[in-house]
């Protein structure tokens, strides 16, 4: 029947799809060099040697490019202890974050408790404060429990700060999942815990991998709350070590850009590992009957 | 199944549904709470003091008074005025070239995976060095966006960093650069989900694409981008750090704020904390009143369906 | 259904996905969240504020990565000398420095000393988030600074600057300026000379920023307030200046058309720029690039008969009011080291910066170095920059007026006015 129409259509509307598949591609290709230049223009920072920003040429490779910067900020600075500072920060940061939104989603999936609706829209209520003006009463509240200094403090805080998108998102993809499923599981004898620990939460995979991502982005490139918290180069994460090569009019702008794009490195490593289930699990709403 | 089950601590069978769920909601609700109930009311307090430069340890109460300073000054509703501007036009463009490109990317194309996972990058980088990248690509004489108007559009140069309408704009274009890949991905996976039948349906009623995408795909992405679009509009209004970074703290002329960004610059600049506590309440309820009324909006078009 | 549809095709896609992420599932136990909390805690540990511990002394700066090594090299010798003592060191932006200082100080925390230029000064002791050093040092020691480097403010003394600078000066390109310019119009000339398109100029500097304008407002008469802290913006002076400064881009043409500090900075150091103004902090960046450069004394104008005066302030030490009083000895023991003699000469080895101990004078290594004795030649005629906590206002008012000046945007007569008029509204709601 299909076979039918398509063999019924003229080859104009053939060379039609192809003219049109052509503006697309170049629609797409315009949009990645967009996305791309200001990227491959770090990298040309990275390689000039004394620090300029900026450069007369427009060359991506500098006449006298060198690698030293991505030399000495290894041998010279303490970037690798800060970069596994952030991997402990964020690997942590992680990890409660997925333990508490799949929980807290589920719970805002499958039942009708009473402070339902009001917890739902409490958990995006804390996204409207202008984040500025919380850092003073998060310092002191940290200085007053003893975590300044401490990498608990700064966890708990990135955790709070990433939990309400994950939380709506999971309970987003949740909802796609039918109940049936875990009545099932109910009728063969299992508890509510084990219905949604070995049936629901299995199947919503894709979008604890989102929620695992979503975690780790907000602790790794964090700068400000960290800046005031951490006060000691040793306990520094990445975006604070990054800081220490900027300064107000000597900035080493070579280590400053080698040191961003190995920062950006490990974040876009995951997205490109991640990106096929990004698409399948990032579900804030559902496409509900 | 029932052997596994007595593994666990608790036995979730005897609790009643609700007592479950709350279970499961504590360390989340724990978190939550501890980390923004006592930074919301210090702020409360300090926004009916009068906290400031003089008043810096010895502050006290003195009620509305910093609500009507907000309130009576004229740059309030200037930088209100640009904060609604700045957050619909980067939404607007957020969602329209989000929603492009997924369009795009859910045909049958070579290569487009590839070119998905690239599209995504600026959301993948750290916004304090896609902020201070940018900045320089604006820079009047050596910036690669300057270079690029000045050879191959053949046009004036633009003084994107000197002048308030073009250092506001260059704040945007920074900031459309970073968020379109959000709304892209939403989109792509909203998409995804929506059945080919539907579409070979409308074919076969003789509907054209751009009939498809009116009658199929717009009603069925809505429900997937609205709660999207509402994080996204409280995230960019929120958003201090571009505009911060590009414009130099509000350069040219303190004419490039936001609220945020003003609030920050009247705390930690001006030493106005009293005024920014208050200023940051009248953000908050802004916020929450529009999202409440947005949300209920759309939520009652959504039952139309 | 068709929603049904959509909710099966998810889900086989889930299930798809579930083998791929078994074995992450599996090694994953809800049970380990409390422990691995707890490992959290031990990794963090509970620290109380640094200001508690009597081993420790941190202080925050703002020296340049370059002037850090020499600190540091510093710090390890202190350190030796005095075990038991941890010094540490943190580098903090100018703005960062200043916020995260005073939001420390409500809590009663923060680092133990500031370092940093002396306008920081007003503020903090306006806020008393600084301790007075009157008693902490004796007369007889400070008699042993020049007295720049004592910073009074309200009639106490609140820094000790181990340095004096932060002066602007003109620094030129040997190649291009064998003999730098003496007066205006001979850098006006000179500038030309070396001013062709499409990248080469005569004269480059971040002037878009006041603190870069004050040299021409002082050329021209003019100073930022009186001596009660009010406002003098509106004023003859400061309008020839902003015209002066309109006449050297556009009349003149001998500087680019719009430059911020890392475009002059850029253009000096790629050698297309003959001369810049810029400060002492810059000299041993222009040193690393490879350049063979001179500095001099900003040139005279002759309209007004009047030397340039830039600001001048001396950087140097405060100490934290939270410190507690059983701790104040060690913090004054670790000042009086950063401000001997042996400490300040090591800087000025390194970066050129003129040291504050009167003893410190006859050391050839100050004595005899050129680019001190230039300096110094240029702070003859500078102009130390008010203490108080208004001038932040003074230049939050100037920036918008100035920038609009060379924007074309505003004639120079109103812009003095408005300057003036928002200096003025800006100090009033500080006050309030």
């Amino acid at each position: 029947m299909r076979l039918k129409v398509k063999g019924q259509k003229s080859r104009g509307v053939n060379l039609r799809a192809k003219v049109v598949s052509l503006v697309l591609y170049l629609l797409l290709v315009g949009f990645t060099i967009v996305v791309l230049y200001p990227i491959v223009n770090v990298f040309s920072i990275s390689l000039r040697p004394s620090d300029r920003l900026l450069s007369t040429s427009l060359s991506i490779i500098p006449h006298d490019a060198s690698f030293h910067a991505y030399e000495a900020l290894f041998t010279q600075t303490p970037f690798l202890l800060w970069f596994w500072n952030s991997v402990l920060i964020s690997a942590t940061v992680t990890i409660t974050g997925v333990v508490l939104a799949s929980t807290a989603g589920y719970a805002f999936s499958r039942f009708n408790f009473y402070g339902k609706k009001s917890a739902m829209v409490g958990l995006l209520v804390t996204q409207m404060f202008p984040p500025t003006m919380l850092l003073l009463p998060m310092y002191i509240m940290l200085l007053k429990l003893h975590l300044i200094n401490s990498y608990l403090g700064i966890i708990v805080i990135y955790t709070s700060t990433a939990l309400p998108f994950c939380v709506w998102q999971m309970k987003g993809y949740y909802d796609t999942i039918p109940f049936s499923l875990e009545e099932a599981a109910r009728i063969d004898g299992a508890t509510r815990w084990v219905a949604f620990r070995r049936v629901v939460l299995p199947l919503a995979a894709p979008a604890l991998v989102i929620t695992a991502l979503f975690s780790f982005m907000t602790a790794w490139a964090e700068y400000v709350v960290a800046a005031q918290v951490l006060q000691d180069t040793s306990l520094f994460t990445l975006p604070l070590g990054l800081k220490q090569f900027e300064s107000s009019m000597s900035t080493q702008w070579g280590l400053y850009a080698a040191a961003s794009l190995i920062i950006s490195i490990p974040a876009v490593a995951l997205f490109l590992i991640l990106s096929k289930w990004l698409i399948s699990g990032l579900t804030l709403g559902s496409v509900k009957g | 199944m029932r052997r596994r089950a007595t593994k666990h601590s608790f036995d979730s069978e005897r609790l009643t549904p609700n007592t479950f769920a709350y279970i499961l909601m504590l360390p989340a609700a724990i978190v939550m709470f501890g980390v923004v109930i006592y930074p919301f009311f210090y702020n409360v307090v300090l926004s009916f003091s009068n906290m400031s430069l003089r008043h810096f340890r010895d502050w006290h109460i003195i009620g509305f008074k910093q609500y009507a300073e907000v309130f009576s000054g004229k740059i309030f509703y200037s930088v209100f005025l640009k904060t609604v501007i700045w957050t619909a036009v980067n939404v607007f463009f957020h969602v329209t070239i989000g929603v492009l490109l997924a369009l795009i990317l859910n045909r049958k194309l070579f290569g487009k995976a590839a070119i998905r996972t690239l599209l995504i990058l600026p959301w993948a980088i750290p916004q304090v060095i896609v902020a201070l990248t940018w900045r320089s690509m604006f820079n009047y004489e050596y910036g690669a966006i300057n270079l690029f108007i000045a050879q191959y559009l053949n046009m004036a140069p633009i003084e994107w960093l000197g002048k308030p309408l073009e250092a506001f704009s260059a704040c945007i274009i920074t900031n459309i650069w970073l968020g379109f890949p959000f709304m892209m991905t939403i989109a792509l996976g909203g998409l995804q989900s929506i059945p080919q039948e539907l579409y070979e349906a409308a074919e076969i009623d003789g509907a054209s694409g751009w009939q498809k995408f009116w009658t199929v795909t717009a009603p069925l992405l809505k429900p997937v981008m609205i709660p999207a679009i509402t994080l996204g509009i409280i995230w960019t209004f929120n958003n201090v750090n571009i505009i911060w970074l590009v414009s130099n703290g509000g350069e040219p002329s303190d004419q490039t704020h936001i609220l945020v960004s003003y609030v920050y610059k009247a705390a930690f600049n001006l030493y106005r904390y009293g005024y920014a506590a208050a200023l940051s309440m009248v953000i908050f309820l802004v916020l929450l009143t529009f999202s409440l009324v947005f949300l209920k909006r759309t939520r009652a078009s959504e039952a139309a369906y | 259904m068709e929603c049904w549809n959509a909710i099966s095709k998810g889900l086989s896609r889930g299930i798809m996905k579930y083998r791929d992420f078994k074995f992450i599932l599996s090694s994953f136990h809800y049970s380990t969240f409390p422990v691995l909390l707890s490992l959290g805690m031990l990794l963090g540990g509970c620290a109380k504020s640094t200001l508690e511990d009597p081993h420790q002394i941190v202080i925050w700066h703002q020296m340049r990565p370059d002037e850090r090594v020499v600190l540091k090299a510093v710090l390890d010798k202190y350190m030796a000398e005095n075990p038991g003592i941890k010094v540490t060191a943190l580098y903090k932006e100018t703005e960062e420095l200043r916020s995260g200082f005073q939001i420390a100080a409500i809590g009663g925390a923060g680092p133990d000393i500031v370092y940093g230029p002396s306008d920081q000064v007003g503020p903090f002791q306006v806020m008393q988030i600084i301790l007075p050093l009157d008693t902490l040092f004796s007369k007889e020691y400070l008699s042993k600074f020049d007295r720049k480097a004592l910073v009074y403010s309200q009639g106490h003394l609140y820094q000790i600057a181990d340095k004096i600078g932060n002066h602007l000066m003109l620094v030129y390109n040997k190649a291009i300026v064998h003999e730098p310019p003496k007066t205006m119009d001979e850098l006006i000339s000179m500038g030309k000379e070396f001013t062709y398109p499409p990248n080469n100029y005569g004269l480059v500097w971040n002037y878009t920023e006041p603190y870069f304008f004050i040299p021409f407002l002082t050329g021209c008469g003019g100073w930022v307030m009186d001596s009660l802290g009010n406002p003098t913006l509106d004023t003859p002076a400061m309008v020839s200046a902003l015209k002066f400064m309109k006449a050297l881009r556009d009349k003149y043409r001998i500087i680019p058309k719009s430059c911020d500090y890392e475009t002059a900075d850029a253009l000096f150091k790629e050698g297309k720029a003959a001369m810049i103004i810029n400060g002492p902090w810059s000299f041993g960046d222009y040193k690393k690039a490879g350049l063979d450069f001179g500095v001099a004394r900003i040139p005279f104008i002759t309209e007004t008969g009047l030397w340039p005066a830039p600001m001048v302030s001396p950087v140097g030490y405060s100490i934290n009011a939270s410190v507690p009083a059983w701790k104040i000895h060690e913090v004054v023991k670790l000042i009086r080291f950063f401000l001997s003699v042996q400490v300040e000469t090591e800087f000025t080895k390194h970066f050129n910066t003129i040291p504050t101990r009167i003893e410190a004078y006859d050391d050839p290594a100050v004595r005899d170095n050129t680019i001190v004795r230039e300096s110094e030649y240029q702070m003859e005629v500078g102009r130390p920059m008010p203490i108080v906590a208004e001038l932040r206002a003074i230049w939050d008012a100037m920036r918008p007026s100035y920038q609009a000046v060379l924007g074309g945007t505003e004639s120079p007569e109103r812009a003095a006015k408005e300057m003036q008029r928002n200096a003025v509204e800006k100090i009033k709601e500080m006050n309030e």
